[in-house]
């Protein structure tokens, strides 16, 4: 196995129920790759996401991280080691902006008080959001929530950051300030998977573009490829509507 | 009248209360600061006099004399009350011990059935079984079975300090276990409605960063759950208040116990309830205050609503 490697899904499947969502997906991310999930809804994006940090358990397959299976690690272990942004956000509507980022940083990776509240400052101050560090959730406008969802995983030290939909619940106007953020991030090195509809963002950051129809992978590659000359038509008719409807930014 | 006007009324007039309750609890308790354990602090005997004398002195006046009379009456219920209020004031002071108690060690049982029952599986089985056992019976009956068929009051007698003091009985502490089991399973269901208001995402992020399921619980839902359920938490110590009565069927002297062995001395049952019936007013508007404050100390933008009492529009 290469030593670059860091993620291996094996021909996983999954269902919920009578329903399958995942049809045997497989694919693999080597260190610093920025692959980009997309598909109509339905087709298993999201779930796939969830099955890499164990929200959601597999049927049949394998996942690996840096070679190792991931139902061989501690669940919570895992969890540290791959970050999660989300859709809504879920920021905990409880605690502050820097609270938001500094409870991982002292239950799950022991840190003291005043070392957490250092790190996590610096996290925040890295999305652009210093200001808005003693803000909670109500406070924040959805691109601030997002850019404190990616602040809170990163603060984690995660080898792999999963993003699911992050730009979907926000105003128009306020999908570039996260998108600006998400970019810095792949230009720093972070490997990231990420299920979006922004296909500039594709464009520009991905190294390659994975098409998800009905649980199955129909068509990997990169964006250039697969926006210019898709081998499937499926590809072709599936990003036509998405390029129209989304362009790019 | 407006919000602040009703506010500053209300806090006037348990400033009012709490002044003359415990200055009466400080004077009993240390054998007459002020005046004689139990006797009122000013005499009543003059106002009921006075009352005596605008009653006779409108005698057959007919309607022209009807005004008078009714502050005739009035002299006669303050003189009644100046009477009766420090024989209700111990009372009071047990149902305060009982609600208090009885609240606080309830809550301390109630988040963790509440946790068992939504996020348990074994232990939701053994938390929903108590719950309803316990909202299914009678308080009274599990008040009997505590005081008579167990021997805890016997108990608490070995125990040092206890039913000594400013708390004078065991049987108050036996109250206190019913009242707290019995307590602990309404708060139980209070708090899972409000846990399971809470969006399961909040969960599902907290496990992402790598928190346990009860680290999660303990950090992310508890605190928000906590704040939604203080409005049904008032509710609860609203009734509390006025159910610790019950503990009068297990020889407590709390406030209705009180008043009632004041009537049985005079027969003025009706007077005296409606006496009793003013205290556990102020005793029931303390608690909505008290809890107001709380909530208000507690309040996090967009957790819980913003305390004043009313919705916002988001």
């Amino acid at each position: 196995m290469a030593e670059n490697r860091l993620l291996d899904v094996v021909d996983v499947h999954q269902s919920y129920g009578e329903e399958r969502v995942l049809e045997g997906i497989s694919f693999e991310m080597d260190r610093q790759d920025v692959k980009v999930l997309v598909g109509p809804s339905g087709s298993g994006k999201s779930t796939m996401l969830r099955c890499i940090n164990r929200l959601t358990d597999i049927d049949e397959g394998e996942i690996a991280l840096d070679g190792e299976s991931i139902y061989d690690m501690n669940q919570n272990d895992l969890r540290r080691q791959v970050g999660m942004v989300f859709q809504d956000f879920n920021l905990f509507a409880h605690l502050t902006a820097l609270e938001n980022v500094t409870l991982g940083l002292k239950r799950v990776r022991d840190m003291s008080e005043p070392d957490a509240v250092e790190k996590a400052a610096r996290q925040l101050e890295s999305v652009g959001l210093r200001e808005q560090a003693n803000s909670y959730p109500a406070e924040l406008s959805g691109g601030q929530k997002q850019r404190v969802g990616i602040a809170r995983a990163l603060a984690m030290d995660p080898k792999l950051m999963l993003f699911d939909e992050p730009t979907s619940a926000l105003d128009p106007e306020l999908i570039g300030e996260v998108l600006e953020v998400m970019r810095d991030l792949a230009e720093e090195g972070m490997t990231m998977l990420v299920v979006t509809h922004e296909m500039g963002f594709a464009r520009q950051a991905a190294t390659d573009v994975l098409f998800l129809e009905d649980g199955e992978l129909v068509e990997q590659g990169p964006p250039d490829q697969l926006f210019e000359a898709p081998e499937q038509d499926r590809t072709r008719d599936f990003l036509g509507r998405l390029t129209s409807l989304h362009g790019d930014q | 009248m407006t919000r602040s006007t009703k506010r500053a009324v209300r806090d006037g007039a348990l400033a009012v209360f709490w002044l003359w309750f415990g200055a009466r609890l400080l004077n009993d308790w240390f054998g007459g600061v002020f005046v004689a354990a139990g006797e009122p602090f000013f005499d009543p005997q003059p106002v009921a006099d006075a009352s005596t004398a605008l009653r006779e002195a409108v005698a057959g006046t007919g309607v022209l004399g009807e005004p008078v009379g009714w502050v005739a009456n009035g002299l006669g219920s303050l003189s009644f009350a100046m009477t009766y209020l420090p024989d209700l004031a111990a009372g009071a002071w047990l149902t305060v011990v009982l609600t208090i108690f009885a609240t606080i060690f309830g809550l301390v049982l109630a988040v963790p059935l509440a946790a068992a029952r939504v996020y348990g599986r074994v232990t939701h089985w053994v938390a929903l079984a108590f719950i309803e056992l316990i909202r299914g019976t009678p308080l009274l009956a599990q008040l009997f079975v505590l005081y008579y068929a167990l021997p805890l009051s016997r108990w608490f007698a070995a125990v040092p300090y206890l039913g000594s003091g400013i708390v004078p009985e065991q049987a108050v502490w036996v109250a206190v276990v019913g009242f707290t089991i019995n307590s602990a399973a309404y708060q139980a269901e209070y708090i899972r409605g409000s846990i399971e208001g809470i969006d399961p995402g909040q969960l599902v992020a907290a496990r992402s960063i790598g928190l346990s399921r009860v680290q999660g619980i303990r950090y992310v839902v508890m605190p928000q759950a906590l704040r939604f359920a203080i409005p049904s938490w008032t509710n609860e110590l609203v009734y509390l208040t006025k159910y610790s009565s019950l503990a009068a069927f297990i020889t407590v002297g709390e406030l209705f116990h009180a008043a009632r062995a004041a009537a049985y001395a005079n027969y003025r049952f009706l007077d005296l309830f409606l006496l009793a019936a003013v205290v556990y007013l102020a005793l029931v508007l303390s608690a909505t205050t008290v809890m107001e404050w709380v909530r208000g100390r507690v309040a996090i933008p967009g957790v819980g609503g913003s305390g004043d009492g009313r919705m916002s529009a988001d």
